[in-house]
């Protein structure tokens, strides 16, 4: 009934929201694990110790499926599910870690390093950061291409600004405007290399309908969308 | 490189503003508040804020705090700025002297709802048992004095039955005279998750507001009835729930007294509340009365929440009444997702109401004329109490304008500003010889204070909040005290100048005391408080860790059985006429918080930087009155300009605005009528009438035009 209020902890992300169901027992890497069923396999692996790297996932939210780096294997199943979006199944047995998963993980990690500025790699504390050096990743091959990296940030908003080129569209900020809040005021426009998060029609954030209620800053895992007051003396950009 | 800087330490601690009381974690970096993050496991908030709490902290380091206690002989000269020991003796000097002068109940004292528990209870301690009297009220006395009083009689507490929670069972949720949205975000936004979910919501307001329609939550029914008709419209729908059957008689039979039910359904059911009558009295249609009466009794679970909307008015606690009688009717209290809840304004009314900051009652609302209970606190606080009660704060300024109220502590209220009847007030402080404030800053009131004691921002100080569902939470220091002292020391110091000795060594004796003395406060410690997180009261040996829902079994009055309280309407004196033929109404907006002395001081001032007043187009149009021209409003007590602003929120014949700035004046218009049980003021409805300010120049000019057209037609 509120267990997806009620039961989130301070300090622990379980990936996504807690259930009430009845309990459902599987394991996770070898590890035995109970959870209410409706719970996720990325839920269940966070309870038994065997956290998945993630992106697009947090326990306050919904989950999505959209980041491609909670890949898990599932025995009895073909290819990689994502685990933020599979149910657990009594006797499920998940492996949350093998070569592929790491190089699977590696991939989509490089391509969303391709689009971040380099310079902010080390030193940062996001979690995006924080998934980069749990799978090892601190660098791509690519060379240079077409980025983000020069979009302009908006500064608006008084408390709050957001850089689209620190943005991994993960669309944690306008999930946590819709489910968490209620206010609708984000949206993703576009798609592929184009999508990007809008605020209202298009309008600077102070412009929207946006009630500056912190919920997208909370949410979002590349400090994109920070408290200005984090920046002694202004934010530089690129 | 465009990292953050990293905070490099947090406390937990609760939010300053509304009465949701959400959990925050407060970051430093060297020794600075740099950003507040909602805390996950804060019952109330889960996570999330609004953008008060959130983002609004910078107040608390403004260069406007008072840093320096100041005195000052008269109210005409400059402050000096003095030591803490020399303001304090001042003070304790003077309140003594006129006790001396004018006798022991000439000096009272007011405390805030924004005070922490323990400096609310110690304030009320200074006036029992320091300055030896009765007098001592606080600011809800002026917001939620009748829930207090409504509740009380019909379901045996002045409180929440709920907790915030308990909504995600609800079916139905109504919402009555309050606009969760802008109010209380937090608490707005998960009525619309269980509205998005699937619940019913209706919302009584005479306004469209917010929380009437917004993206994806729609208010199934909205009944914008005419300001001060709450109660002819609630028993109007009692009146539909009785006639066509709808109570739930075996929750009547089983819970309530039979007889006293019988004497409520016979009034609410005669012929003059019928929706046909009371509907066009009340700008509604008689149908949406019905579905509205319907679709609360059909529930299963249907819960009542409300505001300003239903106190402030000449019937508030009469309105209080008629919300209790319609959850006793239904059945709709002691499980989850029912129960009748007042959203409260400020982060402690709850705690106001509950640890005796009232002329009548100690903590816990216990009578003073009780000699067991007085016994109880003399004992504790080893001197002998009156037992007559003393003033209610209105009642402190009357006797102040007839010479025998002479002297006044405040601590963290600006009753110049907040109070009704503006001239009234002032008129009263000029009256009085030593006004005490203490304050994060100067404000109206100051200008009529003789000694001012900078206080504390409760990111300064130790102790608890009480909030809108009874959770009592910690409030926690995150930075030292920016004068010196947090503010329940400053209390204890002057109690300590004025001759009685006390003595804490920190703010969890206090509640240690505060335990000791009240049943519903028992179980409470800053130890239960630290494992635990919150527990919302009563918390004693039978519920250790707090009371979620309450009345599950029986009621908390003498025969444990709910009563219907009558509930005639009476209309209000204050009536629109011809030379005041628009009725003002007042509310909230999310960026602002009260008068402003917080958020005014921050950029939330950007999305509000004046009070609007809102008027229909119609009502403009007809008054040559352009959108966004300055405006003057006049009713009977005075006059204010205001910005106009164009707007379908409001009816034809209705005007709103908020009361946020100072220099808008609000309360120079209101009334000085007050609820009949509680005095509790009549914020909600005025006759006001609005007319152009550029009115005479322009009439001027064109005077001017045509003197000049004609000189020239005749030149």
């Amino acid at each position: 009934m509120w267990s997806e209020l009620r039961e989130l902890r301070d300090g622990i992300d379980l990936g996504t929201p807690p259930r009430d169901g009845v309990n459902v027992s599987l394991t996770i890497d070898g590890v035995p694990v109970t959870v209410p069923s409706g719970s996720s396999v990325m839920l269940a692996a966070a309870v038994a110790g065997k956290a998945v790297p993630k992106l697009c996932a947090t326990d306050t939210l919904e989950a999505f499926g959209s980041c491609r780096v909670c890949l898990v294997e599932v025995e009895g199943r073909r290819g990689y599910p994502a685990s933020c979006t599979t149910l657990v199944e009594d006797g499920m047995v998940v492996r949350t870690d093998s070569e592929k998963l790491s190089a699977l993980r590696r991939g989509v990690l490089e391509l969303y390093l391709s689009d971040f500025p380099a310079e902010d790699v080390e030193g940062g504390w996001s979690e995006f950061h924080e998934t980069l050096r749990q799978c090892g990743v601190s660098s791509h091959p690519y060379g240079e291409g077409e980025t983000h990296l020069h979009s302009p940030v908006d500064v608006s908003n008084p408390y709050f600004l957001f850089d689209p080129a620190k943005c991994i569209v993960c669309s944690r900020c306008v999930r946590a405007c819709e489910e968490i809040q209620g206010t609708f005021a984000l949206t993703v426009d576009g798609r592929g290399f184009e999508s990007r998060i809008v605020a209202g029609q298009d309008q600077p954030f102070f412009e929207s309908e946006c009630v500056s209620c912190g919920a997208c800053v909370q949410a979002c895992p590349s400090q994109a969308l920070i408290e200005k007051s984090l920046f002694e003396g202004g934010y530089r950009h690129g | 490189m465009a990292n953050p800087i990293k905070p490099d330490r947090s406390v937990i601690t609760t939010c300053a503003y509304c009465g949701v009381g959400c959990g925050f974690k407060a970051e430093t970096y060297q020794g600075r508040v740099v950003r507040m993050i909602p805390w996950k496991e804060g019952k109330a908030n889960h996570g999330h804020s609004c953008v008060k709490g959130r983002f609004a902290f910078d107040y608390y380091q403004h260069p406007d705090r008072v840093r320096t206690p100041l005195i000052r002989r008269s109210i005409e000269e400059p402050w000096r700025e003095v030591g803490w020991d020399e303001a304090i003796r001042h003070a304790a000097s003077e309140l003594r002297r006129i006790q001396a002068k004018y006798g022991k109940k000439s000096v009272g004292a007011v405390s805030s709802s924004r005070c922490t528990n323990e400096e609310i209870f110690l304030v009320q301690k200074l006036a029992r048992a320091v300055l030896g009297n009765n007098n001592i009220d606080n600011c809800a006395r002026i917001c939620h004095s009748p829930t207090q009083f409504g509740l009380s009689a019909t379901v045996g507490w002045g409180a929440a039955s709920q907790h915030f929670d308990s909504i995600l069972q609800a079916d139905v949720i109504m919402v009555v005279g309050a606009n969760p949205t802008e109010g209380h975000p937090v608490f707005g936004s998960l009525i619309k998750r269980r509205v998005r979910q699937g619940a019913t919501l209706i919302v009584i307001d005479p306004r469209h507001t917010e929380t009437v329609d917004s993206a994806h939550c729609r208010a199934t029914v909205h009944l914008a009835l005419r300001p001060g008709t709450n109660v002819a419209v609630l028993d109007s729908i009692a009146h539909v729930i009785v006639r066509e059957g709808l109570f739930n008689e075996r929750f009547v039979r089983d819970r309530c007294e039979w007889d006293e039910f019988e004497g409520w359904s016979a009034l609410v059911s005669s012929d003059r509340y019928a929706p046909e009558r009371i509907g066009p009295e009340a700008g509604i249609a008689a149908e949406d009365i019905r579905r509205a009466a319907r679709l609360y009794a059909g529930g299963p679970n249907s819960a009542i929440y409300y505001g300003l909307g239903v106190t402030e008015h000449s019937q508030g606690s009469t309105g209080v009444m008629c919300l209790g009688n319609l959850a006793l009717a239904c059945g709709m209290l002691g499980r989850e997702g029912v129960g009748v809840n007042p959203l409260r304004g400020q982060g402690n009314v709850q705690g106001g109401s509950c640890l005796g900051s009232w002329p009548h009652v100690f903590s816990g609302y216990r009578f003073v004329t009780d000699p067991d209970v007085r016994g109880s606190f003399e004992r504790d606080w080893g001197v002998t109490l009156d037992d007559e009660p003393g003033l209610r704060l209105p009642n402190m300024f009357d006797a102040a304008l007839t010479g025998h109220f002479r002297g006044m502590y405040i601590m963290g209220e600006d009753p110049v500003q907040s109070d009704p009847n503006q001239q009234h007030v002032i008129a009263a402080m000029r009256n009085m010889e030593c006004v005490v404030l203490q304050d994060l800053f100067l404000n109206e009131t100051s200008r009529y204070a003789h000694v001012f004691l900078p206080g504390s921002s409760s990111l300064e100080k130790e102790g608890t909040f009480t909030s809108a569902e009874r959770r009592v939470n910690r409030v926690r220091k995150v930075v030292e005290p920016l004068a010196g002292h947090q503010d329940w020391e400053i209390v204890v110091k002057l109690m300590n100048a004025l001759g009685y000795p006390a003595q804490y060594a920190h703010a969890g004796e206090i509640l240690d005391e505060i335990a000791r003395l009240s049943p519903a406060y028992k179980g409470l410690s800053f130890a239960l408080l630290d494992r635990i997180g919150s527990a919302q009261w009563p918390c004693d040996e039978n519920a250790p860790e707090g009371t979620e829902v309450l009345h599950k079994v029986s009621f908390p009055r003498a025969n444990g059985r709910g009563t219907f309280m009558l509930t005639e309407y009476v209309p209000t004196v204050e009536r629109i006429s011809d030379r005041y033929p628009l009725l003002l109404t007042t509310g909230r907006i999310l960026s602002q918080y009260n008068v402003g002395t917080q958020t005014r001081r921050t950029a939330n001032s950007l999305w509000h930087p004046e009070d609007l007043l809102e008027i229909h187009s119609e009502d403009a149009k007809s008054r040559g009155i352009a959108d966004g021209e300055l405006v003057t409003v006049t009713s009977k007590f005075g006059s204010t300009r205001l910005r106009a602003k164009f707007s379908q929120r409001v009816n034809p014949g209705i005007v709103y605005t908020t009361f946020h700035h100072a220099q808008s004046k609000a309360n120079v218009l209101t009334s000085d009528l007050s609820d009949w049980a509680t005095n509790c003021p009549e914020y909600k409805v005025t006759a006001v009438e609005v007319a152009r300010v550029a009115a005479p120049q322009e009439r001027a000019a064109a005077c001017r035009n045509e003197t000049a057209a004609v000189e020239e037609a005749t030149a």
